[in-house]
């Protein structure tokens, strides 16, 4: 089910009138529990048995890892833990693309292997529940938390609706101790989650899918080489695009948990008015940042045990980063890409002797301008992020760079929507890069926040756009 | 601000949400506007799902626009209680849809093929896409989706504001037409009243569309502006026919394997189009060969006399009133070929 579509209205509907009925805590939280779950089924009911496997292995593994005493023992169980999360994700979602490069390879050294292709169906959500439940597990062995006392508070912290299928990626002291104790929303609670929830479908349904996507399409799926305005439009389109989507989403979620009382951890804070690398990765899909660094980069060396080793370990991250959004070499070389960048960056700032990433004086020319500088080296790695193949990759960089002639593709509307979209897009993550949507909402007066609010929802209504799903599903 | 004044903000938002949809819902209405559903993937998945009725109580037809425009169902309600099932696209070929009910073990029924020459025998990939689109959203289509599709329906069966193609926001902004740059394509825009559709995926146009001697003027151009972009394309090399030929063939054979039968149905045309189409695509060369290689019957509108002088408004398709006298021909006809009769069998209950 997604946030975008009228079974989600009827069914929140649905919810929220459950979840403020006077029934008891526990019977509230198996409502929201069975909510989860035909949210979840609403795309593939069979999918459904892999959540409950990954819950009831790790819930008892989690349990047996904190309890261990042995060793040896309990590396066991952490490997059990790994081998059952990681490797449902291998299966299902780096399957085909191990046996193709296997294929490759093995007609690269001569042997003529030609296996049939399986048809693997990606679950919904499954690189983020599975590192929802890793977390758990990997803090259990280092205990880092106490390990939850309900199976049913594990599941709901698993399987909670609304982040269940593209984050926040939670961690467990971010959202069990919230189910200990009884929770409905304050009326404030309330109208922020609904500011928020109507702000996210804006971002998505009336930006992201109304105004971008069709213009990110068209440039993506041409066949031809195309003009340096076209190529660039494209790439700034699908730039808005990405970030409208999946940020639309994060704030969908967090404004829907909000409405039901509880809080998500924050998954975006405008990154296109990040300065510098190290700034976009604290402003870009944070949860998944923050994972990366305590659960890969920290345990491969981080930045405690010498430069060797801390840019080895930066790499890595970033490499397997990139693969963890798609099974395709292209979302590893956009890792490696933002590895690159990060590395450059750090040589730059240790040479200098410099600490922090942004100085003082943040709203400087010379900040902006670093900061328009990693707006448009970002952009450069979204061509490897959205187009499928190296060709495809190549061949817009060229057309970016005018390095080949191309025939006009994009209409002056599409052209203008974007221009006028991208630009005010970066101009309003720059002006509240130090703030928050709900600061600024309660700064503003109430008669300007209801025009605000109206129009976002006016808008909504004359998008009029079905259903689509968030691009970060299939991550 | 304080938590009181969020609060005033959303009721005063909840205000004037509801007072400005309401203020259109109401001025449309005022202005004639009627109830029109969004012909997209999920209204056309609704009827694909529905291809699995029983052989004696269903047809399906796939085809072009004119089939849409061309058979009226509620005539047709008053002629057999046999459900007609309407999965044709507009600026498509029906290929793509005979090959997935050809692979369809599942689908044993009788169908009815419309032929648009230039569509049917096209290669171009534009004219395969919808259809594409349309089969893949049927095959992937989750119960979420066909729960919204249902709470949809709904909606769109009550609001006239409720109009994707014209007034949507985007709709909207295409109809300002800003003039882009020479060799860009810009999809022409149709007039409102030109393309209506009902639940069924029937298409009509609007009295006062047959009434408007400038929208139907405005409709011939766009005729016009897509044969010239026809003219400019490569010829078709004689192989690639063959090819089509026979994947009909294939595809028809399947079809006939599980006991089911095929029409193909040639619906009028009028004006220079026809005659445009009669140059482009003899008679001889496809459309008799057609029935001859894949061994089915076909009625062509030529060959009828109650059939045959329609004059179409814009040159392609019938206005409702013809298209009523249409429908009535076509199925006297219908009914006499093999594995049809029971068309009549099943009268109408009207």
């Amino acid at each position: 089910m997604v946030f975008n579509s009228y079974t989600f209205v009827v069914f929140f509907i649905l919810i929220l009138f459950l979840h403020n009925l006077p029934l008891s805590w526990k019977i509230k939280k198996i409502n929201l529990l069975l909510a989860s779950y035909i949210f979840y089924a609403a795309w593939n009911p069979p999918f459904i048995l892999l959540l409950w496997l990954s819950t009831v292995i790790d819930f008892y593994v989690g349990r047996a890892l904190y309890t261990q005493e042995n060793p040896h023992k309990k590396k066991l169980l952490l490997v059990v833990s790994l081998i059952g999360n990681l490797g449902m994700l291998c299966f299902f979602k780096y399957g085909t693309f191990l046996l193709d490069n296997f294929v490759s390879l093995s007609h690269l050294i001569g042997f003529d292997f030609n296996p049939a292709k399986p048809n693997i169906i990606l679950p919904a959500g499954i690189s983020f529940y599975t590192f929802t439940t890793l977390c758990y597990t990997i803090d259990m062995y280092k205990k880092e938390s106490k390990p939850v006392k309900s199976l049913l508070d594990f599941s709901l912290f698993v399987t909670f609706f609304p982040h269940l299928v593209a984050g926040p990626i939670v961690r467990p002291p971010q959202l069990v101790p919230q189910f200990e104790s009884p929770r409905i929303a304050s009326r404030k609670q309330m109208m922020d989650g609904l500011l928020l929830l109507t702000l996210g479908l804006f971002m998505k349904v009336v930006l992201a899918d109304g105004m971008l996507a069709t213009t990110a399409d068209n440039v993506f799926s041409s066949q031809d080489v195309l003009p340096v305005l076209d190529a660039w439009i494209g790439v700034l389109a699908f730039s808005g695009q990405i970030f409208l989507d999946f940020a639309g989403y994060s704030t969908c979620a967090i404004g829907v948990a909000l409405c039901l009382g509880f809080v998500l951890p924050q998954n975006f804070n405008y990154p296109y008015a990040a300065i510098g690398f190290s700034d976009f990765w604290r402003r870009w899909h944070i949860t998944l940042s923050s994972w990366l660094r305590d659960y890969l980069y920290i345990p491969l060396g981080g930045s405690k045990n010498g430069k060797v080793k801390m840019y080895f370990a930066l790499m890595m991250t970033m490499l397997l980063g990139g693969l963890w959004h798609g099974a395709n070499w292209t979302f590893v070389v956009w890792g490696g890409l933002h590895g690159l960048y990060l590395w450059v960056e750090k040589f730059f700032k240790d040479k200098r002797g410099v600490q922090s990433d942004v100085s003082a004086s943040a709203n400087t020319i010379t900040n902006f301008a670093y900061a328009m500088l990693t707006f448009m080296l970002v952009n450069i790695t979204w061509v490897f992020f959205r187009a499928d193949t190296f060709g495809k990759s190549w061949g817009m960089l060229q057309s970016m760079f005018g390095m080949a002639e191309g025939k006009p593709l994009l209409t002056t509307l599409a052209i203008l929507k974007v221009t006028i979209i991208i630009p005010l897009l970066v101009l309003c993550h720059w002006f509240l890069r130090n703030t928050k949507i709900l600061d600024v909402a309660y700064k503003m007066s109430w008669i300007w926040l209801s025009i605000f609010w109206s129009t976002m929802l006016l808008l909504l209504i004359w998008a009029q756009e079905s259903g689509s799903s968030f691009i970060y599903f299939q991550f | 601000m304080d938590e009181k004044s969020l609060f005033k903000s959303a009721v005063l938002t909840l205000v004037i949400v509801v007072t400005v949809t309401l203020s259109f819902e109401i001025y449309f209405r005022n202005q004639g506007v009627t109830i029109d559903y969004d012909d997209g993937e999920s209204l056309w998945a609704n009827n694909r799902s529905m291809v699995y009725e029983p052989t004696n109580k269903s047809l399906v037809f796939i085809g072009s626009s004119r089939i849409k425009y061309d058979l009226d169902l509620p005539t047709w309600k008053t002629l057999t209680s046999v459900h007609a099932i309407q999965l044709a696209m507009e600026g498509s070929s029906p290929r793509p849809v005979l090959t997935d009910l050809a692979n369809d073990p599942n689908f044993k029924g009788n169908v009815v093929i419309d032929v648009t020459e230039g569509l049917f025998f096209s290669m171009a990939p534009p004219f395969m896409e919808t259809p594409n689109k349309n089969i893949k959203y049927f095959q992937d289509r989750t119960p979420a989706q066909r729960v919204s599709f249902e709470l949809n329906k709904i909606l769109e069966s009550q609001l006239v504001i409720l109009n994707k193609d014209h007034y949507s926001l985007n709709a909207q902004l295409d109809k300002l037409q800003v003039q882009s740059r020479p060799g860009v394509f810009m999809m022409p825009i149709f007039p409102m009243n030109f393309e209506k559709t009902t639940f069924e995926r029937q298409e009509y146009m609007t009295n006062s569309f047959v009434a408007n001697p400038k929208e139907c003027q405005q409709v011939k151009d766009i005729w016009s502006f897509f044969a010239g972009m026809v003219q400019h394309a490569p010829p078709m090399p004689p192989k690639v026919f063959d090819e089509i030929f026979a994947a009909v063939k294939a595809d028809i054979d399947k079809i006939k394997a599980r006991g089911g039968h095929v029409v193909f149905v040639r619906t009028p045309s009028s004006g220079p189009y026809y005659q445009g189409e009669s140059m482009g695509f003899p008679r001889d060369k496809f459309w008799d060969r057609l029935l001859k290689e894949t061994n089915s019957p076909g009625i062509h509108f030529k060959d009828y006399q109650a059939m045959a002088n329609f004059d179409c408004p814009e040159f392609s398709h019938l206005k409702l009133q013809d298209a009523a006298l249409f429908t009535k021909s076509f199925f006297e006809e219908l009914c006499k070929q093999k594995g049809f009769a029971y068309l009549k069998s099943n009268p109408s209950s009207n």
